[in-house]
């Protein structure tokens, strides 16, 4: 008999429920997209907000810019798709299988990082800076960097989260369940990128 | 104990896949159409609420979850399009005057 039941007096402690019936580090993982979604959405008011009020906001996204956005959505969206298999595989108890997936999902991920940073420097290349463009706003290269930035940023934790639980689920140090935690956010950072490509760049496509 | 549970076809994802995809596709079409600015923004947030409403229902596997989860998420989610709408049409305001601006 421990310490704990003789001052309790044989009395065991009931848990209450779980919020939503879902385990505890789902409920933190959903709670943390939460604020992360303010953050972004804070950012896109911000970024409207500008555009709007800047009268020489320059759209000098070509078509080359919008194929290769494009791609990247793409292979984002391929990436979910390979995330949500991994998480199934993993339900049936398939390790093999589910850390296979995961390291598609992440394949597809460093593919994505690459083209991003390959996007950066072609504006760059023209001109672009925090400060400065060769086109019209100043602001315009800080909200672009800024915004996309951001996303970038959260990609590579992404990455990162998903190798330390892919990892770590295969050598059983980790359940489904964080792996199906690594899907949650991997999952947001795609539903984020749904909102940047349009109001970024296709709203910025050159007339 | 983990309990192993048995996998339905992926076909349900598969659909929901080819939607985003087609989804973004379509917001391409009209980023190149010669529409007023105000109908192409409602438009690709339309777009967007959908496709982002897709990958939170069944990617994130929010439909799964019990209803008052669902409508937590809900209310947040309209809570956030509320903010990023407001905000952006308060910059027309800034814009145009506030009522009892100095500046006209």
């Amino acid at each position: 008999m421990s310490q704990a039941d003789l001052t309790m007096g044989h009395h065991v402690p009931e848990m209450e429920p779980s919020p939503f019936a879902i385990p505890a580090k789902k409920l933190a993982m959903w709670l943390f997209i939460i604020s992360d979604v303010m953050t972004f959405a804070a950012c896109m008011i911000a970024y409207g907000f500008l555009r709007n009020f800047t009268s020489d906001w320059p759209r000098p996204f070509h078509s080359s810019t919008v194929v290769s956005v494009m791609v990247m959505t793409f292979i984002l969206v391929s990436s979910s798709l390979t995330m949500v298999l991994a998480i199934r595989a993993a339900k049936s108890d398939d390790r093999a299988g589910a850390f296979r997936w995961t390291l598609i999902t992440m394949g597809a991920g460093v593919i994505f990082v690459i083209l991003h940073l390959r996007e950066w420097q072609g504006m760059i290349d023209k001109g672009v800076r925090m400060n400065a463009n060769p086109w019209g706003s100043s602001l315009f290269g800080a909200l672009y960097f800024s915004v996309t930035g951001l996303e970038l940023l959260h990609v590579v934790a992404g990455l990162i989260a998903l190798l330390i639980v892919g990892l770590g689920y295969r050598s059983r140090r980790y359940s489904s369940t964080d792996l199906e935690n690594c899907n949650l956010f991997w999952q947001f950072i795609n539903v984020v990128w749904m909102f940047v490509v349009p109001f970024v760049y296709l709203l910025n496509v050159a007339n | 104990m983990q309990t192993v549970e048995k996998q339905r076809g992926i076909g349900k994802y598969l659909i929901v896949y080819l939607c985003m995809l087609v989804i973004s596709a379509i917001e391409v079409a009209i980023a190149y159409r010669h529409i007023d600015g105000v109908q192409m923004v409602a438009q690709m947030m339309a777009l967007v609420i959908l496709s982002a409403g897709l990958g939170i229902m069944f990617f994130m596997n929010l439909a799964m979850e019990k209803r008052s989860m669902i409508i937590a998420a809900a209310i947040f989610a309209l809570f956030v399009l509320g903010t990023i709408n407001y905000g952006w049409t308060d910059s027309f305001r800034l814009v145009s005057g506030a009522p009892f601006s100095t500046y006209h």
